[in-house]
């Protein structure tokens, strides 16, 4: 019997959109922190944040066809404190709410106050580390069914999220880009750690049993192969890691505030975003149940 | 109250596949939702070889995974020990669907609803028998019955056959197969 995966692209893009509206929203509060005058990169992290949130949101309603048809039953999604999902819903809304908030008083020319600000990013945090926990709570997938998915999510969410704010600043606040420089470090990081992750859970989940082994044999060297290793590790992990280096280790100052210098930048950050979609794609359909009829 | 469950013998099953015709028409599903599938093995070794078929569908587990995930609500626990799915409450999320182990449920096309085995007591108010699974299959192979009555007919076959669930104690399952 072939086993249909039970969630497909809708909801990989979903878990791809919330990791990044919470990974902009940190951005922006580290910026807060570190960068105070890159108000307008601040600003993009604000506005992005809740709109790509919005749009997996309603990813999600879409994928949830009964309650598409009946959308007085989404107010049930709190009956359950035991289920990870009602959780996410929490942290879901709360976030958004706070988005929504710090984004409408930054494009007011207000201040938002810090305590909001912390408390977004706390939310925020929790929102990323819970799409992880989603899939990972189910034990019939070896593939998610462990302690680093959470954590990989959430690295990679932070990595788009950062990507996505410096993305925008290449294109209209080149100046502010250029002083950025303690976010370009840690963004830098980011995909080395990510690199890290990926190969502990291939490398652990092969060994964990028949279904996890052929988990990782059809990313590694199956159906999803291309996808895992172009797609992925390529443009998503290495390309990025490898401009950056280039970029803050090899080059003069000069080169590096120069417009060749931020398109190439974009370049990396544009593949940290397709690397960060392609990780939960290639995650929710290549996992393999375990068998207990045989 | 009781403790329903049901016997599996699958050295009795045919693999007509009758049981889930007759489920799918007590259900009024359409041809393409299907409560129970169907595992086809090789058993033994030449001369001596036969293909055992093995119907699985919802097992009632009595550690429900399924419930224990479901963000709405929708799918509880019975006083009967049945697991059922209040499809007013159901939004579709199929977070139940990644959580079962058994991959016992379905996605209803017409609506979005997920569903599952019921165990079929809800017809037994209308005089037109209950889990027309039972009745239907031409070989015997299932019988359902009170796990917690000690002199009921499923309790002494299972004694009898030493007839267990199908992955042992992995979520309390009241589904016994003899196999």
């Amino acid at each position: 019997m072939s086993i249909e995966p039970v969630w497909g692209a809708p909801i990989a893009w979903y878990l791809f959109l919330a990791g990044l509206g919470a990974g902009a929203y940190i951005t922006s509060a580290f910026l807060r922190w570190r960068h105070p005058e890159a108000c307008g990169m601040r600003r993009a992290g604000h506005v992005i944040a809740p709109i790509v949130v919005a749009i997996g949101l309603v990813l999600l309603m879409v994928d949830a066809e009964a309650g598409l048809h009946n959308p007085l039953r989404f107010a049930l999604l709190l009956s359950n404190f035991g289920s990870v999902m009602t959780w996410g819903v929490v942290f879901l809304s709360v976030f958004m709410a706070v988005a929504l908030i710090t984004a409408a008083l930054d494009l007011m020319k207000r201040k938002v106050p810090g305590w909001l600000e912390m408390a977004g990013a706390v939310v925020a945090l929790c929102v990323a580390a819970y799409t992880g926990a989603l899939l990972g709570v189910c034990n019939t997938y070896p593939l998610w069914n462990n302690a680093l998915l959470p954590v990989l999510f959430t690295v990679s969410a932070l990595s788009a999220g950062a990507a996505s704010v410096l993305l925008v600043a290449v294109v209209r606040h080149a100046d502010e880009f250029n002083k950025a420089g303690v976010l370009k470090k840690f963004h830098f990081c980011l995909p080395i750690i990510e690199m890290l992750l990926v190969a502990s859970l291939c490398f652990i989940t092969a060994f964990n049993s028949t279904a996890g082994f052929e988990s990782v044999a059809s990313l590694v060297a199956g159906e999803w192969a291309v996808w895992f290793w172009l797609g992925l590790v390529f443009v998503g992990l290495i390309l990025p890691t490898a401009l950056e280096t280039w970029l803050l280790f090899f080059t003069s100052k000069e080169f590096e505030e120069s417009r060749k210098a931020h398109w190439i930048s974009f370049a990396s950050d544009a593949g940290v975003l397709v690397g960060g979609f392609m990780l939960r794609y290639l995650v929710v359909m290549a996992a393999v149940p375990l068998t207990f009829v045989m | 109250m009781a403790r329903y469950g049901m016997l599996i013998d699958t050295t009795r099953c045919i693999g007509c596949y009758a049981c889930r015709i007759a489920c799918q028409n007590q259900n009024h599903l359409p041809a393409d939702v299907s409560l129970i599938d169907f595992h086809e093995f090789e058993r033994g070794s030449h001369p001596c070889v036969r293909v055992e078929t093995v119907p699985t569908q919802c097992m009632h587990c009595e550690d429900a995974p399924c419930q224990s995930v479901c963000p709405t609500a929708a799918t509880y626990t019975d006083p009967d020990g049945i697991v059922r799915i209040d499809p007013e409450k159901c939004i579709g999320c199929k977070y139940c669907m990644a959580a079962c182990p058994y991959q016992a449920r379905v996605v209803d096309h017409r609506t979005g609803v997920v569903d599952k085995c019921r165990f079929c007591t809800l017809y037994a108010p209308l005089e037109e028998g209950m889990s027309t699974c039972l009745t239907a299959c031409p070989a015997g192979v299932r019988m359902f019955g009170d796990l917690d009555d000690p002199e009921s007919d499923i309790s002494k076959r299972i004694v009898e056959t030493n007839a267990q669930p199908i992955a042992g104690d992995l979520t309390k399952s009241k589904i016994y197969y003899v196999r």
